[in-house]
């Protein structure tokens, strides 16, 4: 893995944040390994200089918890359930399995740094054992002969969509919530369906953007780039209005916007540029 | 969200709520918890809405997205309510259909749930063995529930009971209430929760007063804390304010371990739509009663689940227990007297006020009331979490419910609390469920996992497994845990490695009890019980392994050999499946095992449809 740089100011942004709240030292330290998915010892010792906590009782928490990791770990995390449910259902084998395709023991890190694989105590899905859980995507019943399907897919990108054939990806239509003007617009394809257009702000700019109309894929374009975790504004193209929702984003409380779908029903997505946050009530 | 400003004005909320419910609509509700999610929920509640869609139903047809309901196994399943249709296991390519029936008001037969004894079909949930012997005071508070939505709680009556109170203004009533409801802590130790509070509640501090909420459910094998979390958090919320009412407690924690990802994410947005909605936080519906609620992640640690330890981690230091008295009531968090409380105690709160305490008490045995949820789970036909009044038998659960074993093999003992439980063999199996049958059987009911092991499973395996556990769990603080731990995972490997010898189990015996009698916490207390509890009742599986050499489960390695029998038709399946080529034979002939090549890995045990690979 390429060296990590370690931000100064990221690390004390963190630890502001903490400051006040409960459970300081394990809220930083988890929020530490988030940004680059092990504690850089480096990390610590900045941690140390600028809190209470002496680098002794630091290293100390991060040895003691088990989700702390003090070296480098992969792209990819895979997490292989030795609850007891799935010890009897044969979680032992599974584990074995994945040593022996991924040439590493549990804990360790494959070569050329994709993977990493843990195991862990209990991950509470008890019924449908021996349970393997990769980057949060949950394999359940899993036998040694599934074992190379889940690396191979780990390997591509279990987030990756792919539209066509896929039967959860459809097209809605969409009007405005509050004039009730149809949002669709057929000249400015996206993922080969109407877009969905809308007038959008941020900062001073302000101008297009269209979204795709199929729900499940996220593309979206506009005559402005956005920077990452921007929270834009939106607005109906006809009535000017403003498409603001009553909910807040699941994923990142950002309150969200609404529109309507023609036939019944109401979409609610997350403004913020890189949250994927959508609620869809029928 | 408009923030309601008084009492008054919450109950006209409230009543305007549950005036909008119109229980003839069809609704579909989806089970969509961890174990939902894992089994393809997900799909299944974009395809329905795709349908919905497609087929112009969405003014007649209704969609609630809902929390675990407990029948993990049968997920992803469709619930069609007010008719009670049960869909399990449904395939995307069926949804269509489905929704088409729900709008005729019909149902499909073909897939209805079956049952595997006689093949008959049984269309409503209710009529289900797997429901119909449960008392689902809890679980089926999950159906009714959209656990991100706090109007879909409050519709369902949530928060009525918490506002009451809060409107009656009387401790004692509430205190006297809970005490005698009789109900006892659902963690494992079975304190009485009303007993706890009283003594909370006499307790002056300036400081400040705690509650917790322990949702670091380390036990492996359950997951009723993470269902009820994931699925109706308002729940618990409701529980801690009407716990705060009674005991004066200013601050609340909830601690919940960082391995329940959605169980987070819900009990955050519940956090933020109470606080909005103002049912939390400072002067709640303008009364001078204030009262707000924090969430601290478990970092991984099993032993965090004992309470001085507990506090420890939520003090954001290393989680050590340390010696009691003084207990947590006297010196908790930060030195202020604090009460914790299980997910599963506090669910029971708002459910004692709303059916009165002597009701809740009729339910279950004298002196073990109410309701317990079990994660049945292990070599059985119904997995799933299961909801039985306390003093229900063993049998009862594992037979009626749970549908006995798999296949033609035969169950040989559940495994109950965890790893400071024990094993109970079959001979017991007449044993009422309760606090008390439990501890006299070597075991205890701990958080509520149950294990089912069958004749496959060895117990001698099970033991070190737990071992394996507590010795990587132990802290290292009392040195008869740490080091007596370690060793009897040692013993036992050399059990199960064909090294054992009856000198050799005198001494497990031995550190057992020392180990069980001279460590400080709980964890190191019951290290022992499912080491004595196997010696106890399986004593013929450790001189199997001990005298003959043989593992009679056909677990353990070094004492096993596979080989194939005649049940082989030659379909080649676990010749492909062996990583080290071990297995060869032609098409349609009688396949054979390489005993030097092969390493034991059970591939092709997983992999045959016909029983034809024998462990010996």
């Amino acid at each position: 893995m390429e060296s990590i740089t370690i931000q100064k100011s990221d690390v004390e942004s963190i630890i502001a944040k903490y400051n006040h709240s409960r459970g300081g030292l394990i809220g930083v330290l988890e929020e530490v390994q988030a940004l680059y998915s092990y504690l850089p010892g480096e990390a610590l010792e900045i941690i140390a200089d600028q809190t209470e906590h002496t680098l002794v009782d630091i290293f100390g928490v991060a040895t003691f918890y088990k989700s702390f990791s003090l070296k480098p770990r992969g792209k990819h995390l895979c997490s292989i359930c030795m609850g007891t449910a799935c010890h009897v259902r044969g979680g032992p084998i599974i584990e074995e399995e994945f040593q022996r395709q991924l040439g590493i023991k549990a804990g360790e890190t494959t070569a050329d740094k994709e993977i990493t694989s843990e195991t862990v105590n209990c991950l509470g899905a008890c019924a449908l054992g021996p349970i393997v859980v990769v980057d949060g995507h949950y394999f359940s019943n899993v036998n040694t002969a599934d074992v190379k399907k889940i690396i191979r897919k780990t390997r591509k990108g279990l987030d990756k969509i792919s539209i066509k054939g896929d039967e959860r990806i459809f097209p809605i239509k969409i009007s405005c919530s509050r004039c009730n003007h149809s949002l669709m617009d057929p000249k400015y394809p996206i993922d080969d369906y109407p877009s969905i257009k809308v007038t959008m702000s941020f900062g001073r700019k302000h101008g297009w953007l269209r979204l795709t109309s199929l729900y499940g894929s996220y593309n979206t374009e506009s005559e402005y780039s956005i920077p990452e975790d921007e929270v834009l504004n939106f607005f109906c193209p006809h009535c000017h209005g403003e498409l603001i929702g009553a909910s807040h984003c699941p994923e990142c409380s950002t309150v969200m916007v609404s529109m309507l779908i023609q036939g019944g029903g109401i979409l609610q997505v997350c403004p913020r540029e890189g949250c994927r946050g959508h609620l869809l009530d029928v | 969200m408009r923030k309601q400003n008084s009492i008054v004005e919450f109950q006209d909320f409230q009543d305007l709520l549950i005036s909008d419910i119109s229980p003839d609509i069809p609704t579909i509700i989806i089970s969509s918890g961890t174990c939902g999610q894992a089994s393809g929920a997900g799909s299944l509640i974009r395809v329905v809405k795709r349908e919905l869609i497609a087929q112009q139903q969405t003014q007649n047809i209704r969609l609630r997205i809902t929390g675990c309901h407990g029948f993990c196994e049968m997920e992803p399943s469709l619930l069609i309510m007010p008719r009670g249709t049960f869909y399990p296991k449904v395939k995307l390519k069926k949804v269509p259909m489905i929704i088409s029936a729900i709008a005729n008001n019909e149902t499909i037969s073909e897939l209805l749930w079956s049952d595997p004894k006689n093949g008959g079909s049984i269309e409503k949930q209710v009529d289900i063995p797997f429901f119909k012997y449960q008392s689902r005071t809890i679980l089926s508070r999950n159906e009714k529930t959209d656990p991100i939505r706090i109007f879909s709680y409050v519709r369902h009556g949530g928060y009525k009971q918490f506002v009451r109170l809060l409107e009656k203004g009387d401790h004692d009533y509430i205190l006297e209430e809970v005490k005698k409801s009789g109900i006892r802590g659902r963690g494992g130790a079975g304190f009485p929760a009303g007993v706890k509070w009283e003594m909370l509640a006499a307790k002056k501090n300036t400081n400040g007063k705690f509650l917790v909420c322990n949702a670091d459910e380390g036990d492996p094998g359950a997951y009723m804390d993470r269902s009820v979390l994931e699925g109706n958090p308002h729940s618990i919320i409701e529980a801690m304010l009407i716990g705060a009412l009674a005991t004066g407690a200013t601050q609340g924690v909830f601690y919940v371990r960082q391995e329940y990802p959605l169980a987070i994410k819900h009990l955050l947005i519940a956090l933020r739509q109470a606080r909005e909605l103002g049912v939390l936080g400072e002067n709640i519906l303008d009364t001078d009663f204030s009262f707000d609620l924090d969430l601290v992640k478990g970092a991984g640690a099993f032993v965090c689940g004992e309470e001085t330890a507990l506090i420890k981690s939520i003090e954001g230091k290393m989680g050590e227990p340390r010696q009691r008295p003084p207990y947590p009531i006297e010196m908790g968090i930060n030195g202020s007297p604090t009460v914790i409380n299980n997910v599963e105690t506090w669910a029971n709160i708002p459910i004692i006020f709303e059916l009165g305490a002597e009701n809740f008490a009729k339910v279950g045995t004298k002196g073990n009331s109410g309701t317990k949820i079990f994660s049945l789970v292990g070599k059985i036909r119904n997995t799933g979490l299961v909801e039985v009044p306390m003093g229900m038998t063993i049998e009862e659960i594992i037979h009626a419910i749970g549908g006995g074993a798999v296949g033609s093999k035969s169950i040989k003992a559940v495994q109950t609390g965890g790893p400071s439980g024990g094993c109970i063999p079959t001979s017991l199996f007449n044993l009422p469920i309760d606090y008390d049958s439990l501890s006299q059987a070597g075991s205890i009911m701990g958080s509520g996992g149950m294990i089912v092991m069958d004749e496959n499973s060895c117990m001698i395996d099970v033991a070190k497994y737990f071992m394996n556990f507590l010795k990587d769990e132990s802290c290292g603080k009392c040195y008869t845990c740490r080091k007596g731990t370690q060793r009897m995972y040692e013993i036992l490997d050399d059990f199960s490695n064909g090294l054992g010898t009856p000198e050799k189990l005198e001494l497990l015996i031995e550190l057992a009890v020392v180990v069980r009698d001279t460590t400080m916490c709980g964890l190191g207390q019951t290290a022992s019980n499912p080491v004595l509890s196997t010696i106890r009742y399986f004593p013929d599986e450790y001189n199997a392994h001990i005298e003959s050499k043989m593992c009679p489960g056909g677990v353990c390695k070094e004492l096993i050999t596979y080989s194939i029998n005649d049940n082989c038709n030659g379909c080649q399946v676990c010749v492909r499946a062996c990583p080290e080529e071990a297995i060869t034979g032609k098409k349609k002939e009688m396949h054979l095992i390489d005993l030097d090549k092969c390493i034991k890995c059970g591939s092709c045990v997983s992999v045959c449809q016909f029983d034809a690979v024998e462990t010996a």
